[in-house]
């Protein structure tokens, strides 16, 4: 996620409404419901126009007979027209059910379940971290701005922000993994879980796999936070408001405090909704270098195949944790600013 | 409302932190039950101290347990280790030696198979395995086409198979069938499976231990993460000596090779030369660089075709000349290959089957053998009408310039070195070459939508599979269909000395033919090996004293065609479970950073805390 | 006439880079890419076409540093640095023109959404929404594995999933600039669609254009070498992205070759850092209200 979008860009305001806020929020409940069914129909036929007959790309290489390939092709309803294909597929998501994957012959459903947590996990962590991070850094050197600080901080982040973060991972895998002179390699090269432990001993065992991939995400991921909290602040700084309430005698610091930052926190709250939508999706590359068993992983897997119904599964999770979130964010900024929606 | 706002931020901080707990939570949640079932599987072993752990690295996550469903190596590998089949191939030479069954014999007119099945093979649920276990499976593979997905090709010619008593097995044949002596068919429990309903949905991997009766039992399974097997003390063969075997799943094969050095795992396959050579000088590390069962070749589009005569697809004409494609084999220089692309790690290409099947092998002498000669090559096309134009192309007759596309599998990495190789060498030519690196090669070439392509097979002990591929009557019906074909190609003679091994049941005469089945593919100039890519694999002399390879001198250990290498692998002395790093550091390295970031959050704190102090004042 | 308007622009030109000129950050940005453009174009000046040649490969297999090979060799032999030189052109290349194309796009959605307005804004923008929330890394990788191999395809993949932001933002300006008294003059006199839309909304969200375009390009880049890493780009052209894909593919990271590994990753930070820079700086310029010392 970190390698879409300027770090300042991001940010969405919903536009200034003035109707009352039921109706705002149908609106929005309404919008989000469009926009779903869109990705579900439009993931279906996106997915269509990847070439490659999937029967055949799964036996390419195997001893496999005409016979076995029609009744594999019977067995994922690839046989049926493909209007067929489409309703059974949208009759079936309406129930939940995302269909039967290839490769795995294994209800999609299930596959993602079982991935899910894992990819929760790490993503949810390095968000959190992130976000309150940025979120700190960013108060702190707009207090500050023009300074040494602010300048360093700013700086550090941005260029942490440039930084592919594949490459940031295996460095920090050669690092801190294989061990570099001094350096002994002190966390594990990949996976998620040493396997063996239970209670307190698997907590700590998956903490400790976590500890790499997390700095990866956080260093790359918190620089937007904090250009975008910085900025809105400085831009709160300015406000007539602020004047008005130094002007009735309010120390300095305690203004900015007080009335300042709760104010440019509303877009920087936007953000981290839209940060945390893109958890599903936000780490295909960092669970690619360190073999995290999480959603990333399976959807690239799934591409090559290519795995139809576990792409589209994949697909409409992504899409959908984005527009649940991007809702939620809707739905709150009204809530959190005066200005918006009452 | 301006007074709200501290509430507000305090009540967004404590949002994040919920958010946060929560998701840790749940993740654990979700974690922990499954880890106490694996527990629970374990039971009886001490966790840690004591028990021999063998860890290998695998790159490939399984596609099913199933062994009607399974289709990938490493799965196909497992249910090597979990069942046994109804034969075994030495390790020492690839020969054909009993498994479950301990003799076999056909009859007088080749359609009848005998097999005695040995009495001392029991399922690790204690029953005994019997003649009527291999009768139901392979008969459920006739019957029911779901249960046909993965093996079907060995039973499409069965007619009847029957278990006249619990030691005697007999299969009847459509027509002769001379791998009979080679079927690759994991023979399952009948008390466990006739409870299976649908074969195509059924995975085996819900309840462990999965019933077995091969020198492993698979006990626990985690997709894309591990599986466990421990070894079956009642094995007929002897029980291996390791107390624990676990396939650990990396999809980055730098990561395993990290994890072989910190001894995290103990077996490392399929490694790059770079890998291998910064390995060779590790501690504690053994390289094995061995035979590979692999061929690497050039195959040129012979004219897509269908069995009903139809011509489809997209070759390049010219391609159809014997002239060019002796040309085109005549400019590649196979030494430079293995030098340079594989890094010495491959044996420079010459027949079909790889010199590891010694049996089988064969090579072109003399004149037949196209070797490397750019000059020669430019002579052939001169001569053939392919003259070099102004610009230093070469154009036909036709004044079609010789521009060629080659497929390349895009994640095959000496596919894509390979082709940047034939580009200038054939360019010195005259010749242009578009390297075309897809995920997914089988679309077009299926479709014949290919000029040039890099072709490659697994070859077998038994290698009737990889020349049935090569014979008209594995063409696909009509251009709609898809057949066994590997590249469109269909000879008269190449049929016939096919259909004769086919049916030669005597393993001399069968290895002749093949040798001239080989010799035939070569002349037709459809087909060019360039290598035989070595087996490179690395494993840690600390965890594994001995282990066994196949073939036995210099062979390799991953993928064999038995399942010596983990039955025979013995612990060394000293090994401790696969380097487990002890638990108190591991708490220092977790707690460490934590307690930094909550330091940073206290301290944080504390001065908003102080200048609020200040403020309330 | 024209005249005057070329000295009005020109005026502002110079203004802009009054402004420009006292953002310490974005001139060292600007130096930074200077530099690194100088240095693309003269790659085969410095280097020469051969560098990228298998065959005629100078050295050994992956050589660590020397003085012959100032950051060693690849797998193939080939000089590392010069391989670095050379994959400047094609990231460099692939960066402007896919963020080219996601700001055209862009800005044309943006400009004829917020022009006419009515249902063909409706539906537009609800395309553009609809491609916000689509996962923008998933939806290019998805493209990327559709299409062939090559450049072109990491281009249009990138430009096709990258637009969204860009329309937004020109659409508001847009409404912004056509509310503006003087339009409504520019319509009275008989001003069509067309003469509005390229004489004055183009003038006036150009400057929103041009800094959109400058953090596009790092975006770019990144995206580029992302796709190179995951395998989807053209494994016959040298570029960053592809280099680390190599150096990864040949085992580079598990064997301690940080040579192989380090530069690329470097001048990837360094250039996507650039960008950033004197995006930063001009958006600074041409908002002010943004600007409090960002």
């Amino acid at each position: 996620m970190t390698t879409v979008g300027s770090p300042a860009g991001a940010v969405r305001r919903p536009g200034t409404t003035t109707s009352a806020y039921p109706r705002y929020l149908a609106g929005r409940l309404g919008g989000a419901a469009v926009s779903l069914f869109a990705v579900l129909v439009t993931s279906f036929f996106l997915f269509r126009i990847i070439p490659g007959d999937p029967v055949k790309a799964m036996t390419h290489g195997m001893p496999t007979s005409a016979a076995q390939m029609a009744t594999l092709r019977r067995q994922f309803g690839l046989d049926l027209p493909l209007w067929q294909q489409f309703t059974d597929y949208c009759a079936k998501a309406l129930t939940g059910d995302l269909g039967m994957s290839y490769q795995f012959r294994a209800p999609v459903g299930e596959l993602i379940a079982q991935k899910l947590p894992a990819t929760l996990l790490l993503t949810g962590v390095a968000v959190v971290l992130y976000s309150a991070l940025g979120l700190w850094l960013g108060t702190r050197t707009a207090w500050r701005h023009g300074g040494l600080g602010d300048r360093l901080h700013t700086g550090v982040a941005l260029t942490l922000w440039s930084v592919p973060s594949f490459w940031l991972g295996l460095l920090l895998i050669i690092v801190f993994s294989v061990g570099v002179g001094p350096v002994p390699g002190m966390f594990p090269t990949g996976g998620m879980e040493s396997g063996g432990d239970t209670g307190l001993a698997y907590v700590l065992d998956v903490a400790h796999h976590m500890v790499l991939p997390v700095l990866t995400l956080v260093a790359v991921g918190y620089a937007q936070t904090l250009l975008v909290m910085r900025a809105s602040l400085l831009d709160e700084m300015g406000g007539d408001y602020l004047t008005t309430a130094r002007a009735k005698g309010l120390r300095d610091d305690l203004v900015r405090r007080r009335h300042a930052v709760p104010n440019a926190l509303l877009p920087t709250v936007t953000m981290i909704f839209i940060n945390l939508g893109h958890v599903a999706a936000g780490s295909i590359l960092v669970e690619t270098v360190f073999s995290w068993p999480g959603l990333g992983g399976l959807f690239y897997q799934a591409l090559s195949v290519p795995d139809l119904p576990l792409v589209q599964g994949l697909f409409v999770v992504f899409a959908g944790a984005m527009i649940v979130m991007n809702l939620l964010a809707d739905l709150l900024y009204p809530l959190l600013d005066p200005r918006v929606g009452r | 409302m301006v007074i709200m706002a501290p509430h507000r931020s305090l009540r967004l901080l404590l949002a994040t932190g919920t958010v946060a707990a929560s998701l840790l939570t749940t993740a654990l949640a979700a974690g922990s039950p499954a880890r106490a079932v694996a527990a629970d599987g374990a039971a009886g072993a001490d966790e840690g101290d004591g028990k021999t752990v063998l860890t290998v690295a695998v790159s490939q996550s399984v596609d099913s347990l199933s062994p009607f469903l399974a289709q990938r190596l490493v799965s196909t590998s497992l249910h090597r280790l979990t069942y046994e089949y109804l034969t075994n191939y030495d390790a020492k030479d690839a020969r054909t030696i009993p498994g479950l069954a301990t003799a076999w014999k056909p009859s007088p007119d080749k359609l009848t198979w005998t097999y005695t099945i040995r009495d001392d093979s029991t399922w690790s649920d204690g029953k005994p395995a019997t003649a009527e276990d291999a009768a139901w499976t392979f008969t459920k593979m006739m019957t029911d086409e779901n249960a046909a997905t993965a093996n079907g090709s060995f039973t499409a010619n069965f007619e009847k198979v029957t278990a006249p008593d619990a030691r005697t097995l007999v299969i009847k044949l459509k027509k002769p069938q001379a791998t009979m002596t080679a079927l690759d068919v994991p023979i399952v429990p009948k008390h466990v499976w006739e409870k299976v309903g649908d074969f195509s949905k059924f995975n085996n991997d819900k309840q462990f231990p999965i019933v077995g009766n091969g020198p492993f039992v698979i006990t626990d399974y985690k997709v894309d993460q591990y599986v466990r097997l421990e070894p079956n003390k009642t094995f007929w063969r002897g029980a291996p000596a390791f107390d624990e075997l676990v396939l650990r799943y990396y999809k980055d094969g730098d990561a395993a090779v990290a994890a072989l050095r910190k001894g995290e795992v103990s077996f490392v396959p399929n490694l790059t030369p770079a890998q291998a050579a910064s390995l060779k000088s590790a501690e504690n590390i053994k390289v094995n660089d061995a035979p590979g069962r692999r061929f690497f070749a050039l195959a040129t589009n012979p004219g897509a075709r269908s069995k009903d005569g139809k011509k489809f697809g997209s070759g390049h004409p010219a391609l159809l000349d014997p002239a060019v494609r002796r040309a085109l084999f005549h400019a590649v220089d196979r030494k430079t290959i293995v030098d340079k692309v594989f890094q010495g790690h491959a044996v420079e290409g010459e027949g079909y089957i790889p010199p590891r099947f010694g049996t089988y092998f064969w090579k072109p002498e003399g004149a037949q053998k196209i070797d490397y000669s750019p000059a020669r090559a430019g002579q052939l096309l001169d001569k053939a009408g392919y003259r070099k134009n102004g610009s230093g192309k070469r154009v036909g007759k036709d004044g079609r310039p010789l521009d060629f596309r080659i497929l390349c599998h895009a994640t095959d990495p000496n596919d894509k070195a390979v082709g940047k190789y034939l580009q200038e060498w054939w360019g010195e030519l005259g010749i242009g070459l578009k390297v075309d690196c897809l995920d997914n090669v089988s679309d077009p070439w299926l479709k014949g939508d290919y000029d040039l392509a890099f072709d490659g097979w697994s070859v077998n002990p038994d290698p009737d599979f990889v020349l049935s591929i090569h014979t008209c009557g594995a063409l696909p019906a009509t251009p709609k269909d898809t057949g066994a074909t590997d590249n469109f190609i269909c000879d008269k003679q190449y049929d016939e000395l096919y259909a004769a091994q086919a049916v030669e049941y005597d393993p001399a005469a069968r290895a002749g033919l093949v040798k001239r089945l080989q010799s035939r593919l070569y002349d037709t100039g459809y087909m060019n090996v360039m290598a035989y890519p070595n087996a490179v694999e690395a494993y840690r002399t600390d965890h594994i004293a001995s282990i066994t390879t196949m073939p036995a001198a210099g062979g390799n250990i991953y993928g064999q065609d038995g399942y010596w290498s983990w039955w025979s692998a013995k612990p060394a002395a000293e090994a401790d479970g696969g380097g487990d790093s002890g638990s108190p550091a591991r708490l220092w390295l977790v707690l460490g950073p934590a307690a930094l970031v909550l330091l940073a959050a206290g301290v944080f704190a504390a001065v908003r805390r102080r200048t609020t102090a200040d403020d309330r004042e | 006439m024209t005249s005057l308007t070329w000295t009005r622009r020109r005026a502002s030109v110079a203004r802009f880079w009054r402004r420009y000129r006292r953002r310490r950050a974005g001139l060292y940005g600007l130096g930074a890419l200077v530099l690194i453009a100088l240095a693309a174009l003269a790659a085969p000046l410095l280097v020469g076409g051969d560098v990228q040649s298998v065959t005629h490969a100078p050295g050994t297999a992956l050589e660590p540093p020397s003085r012959e090979f100032p950051l060693g060799t690849d797998q193939f032999g080939r000089s590392l640095s010069g391989l670095l030189l050379w994959g400047a052109r094609v990231s460099l290349a692939v960066g402007l023109l896919a963020a080219a194309l996601s700001v055209a796009i862009g800005t044309l959605i943006g400009v004829l959404a917020g022009h006419y307005g009515g249902w063909f804004a409706t539906v537009a923008m609800r395309v553009t929404d609809w491609f916000l929330v689509m996962p923008s890394l998933v939806l290019a990788i998805v493209l990327a594995t559709v299409m062939s191999r090559s450049m072109w395809t990491v281009i249009l993949a990138i430009g096709i999933t990258s637009w969204p932001t860009t329309a937004r933002l020109v659409r508001a300006q847009t409404i912004a600039v056509e509310s503006r008294p003087y339009i409504e003059r520019a319509k009275a006199l008989g001003g069509g669609h067309r003469h509005v839309m390229t004489r004055h909304v183009l003038p006036n969200v150009m400057p929103l254009v041009l800094s959109q375009t400058t953090l596009c390009i790092s975006t770019a880049i990144l995206t580029e070498a992302t796709l190179a890493f995951l395998g989807l780009g053209d494994p016959t052209v040298v570029s960053w992205g592809g280099m680390l894909q190599d150096a990864r593919e040949t085992g580079a990271v598990s064997s301690g070759h940080w040579w192989y590994l380090a530069p690329p990753g470097i001048a990837i930070a360094v250039v996507a850092l650039a960008f950033t820079l004197c995006g930063r700086a001009v958006e600074s310029v041409l908002n002010p209200r943004l600007g409090a010392g960002r």
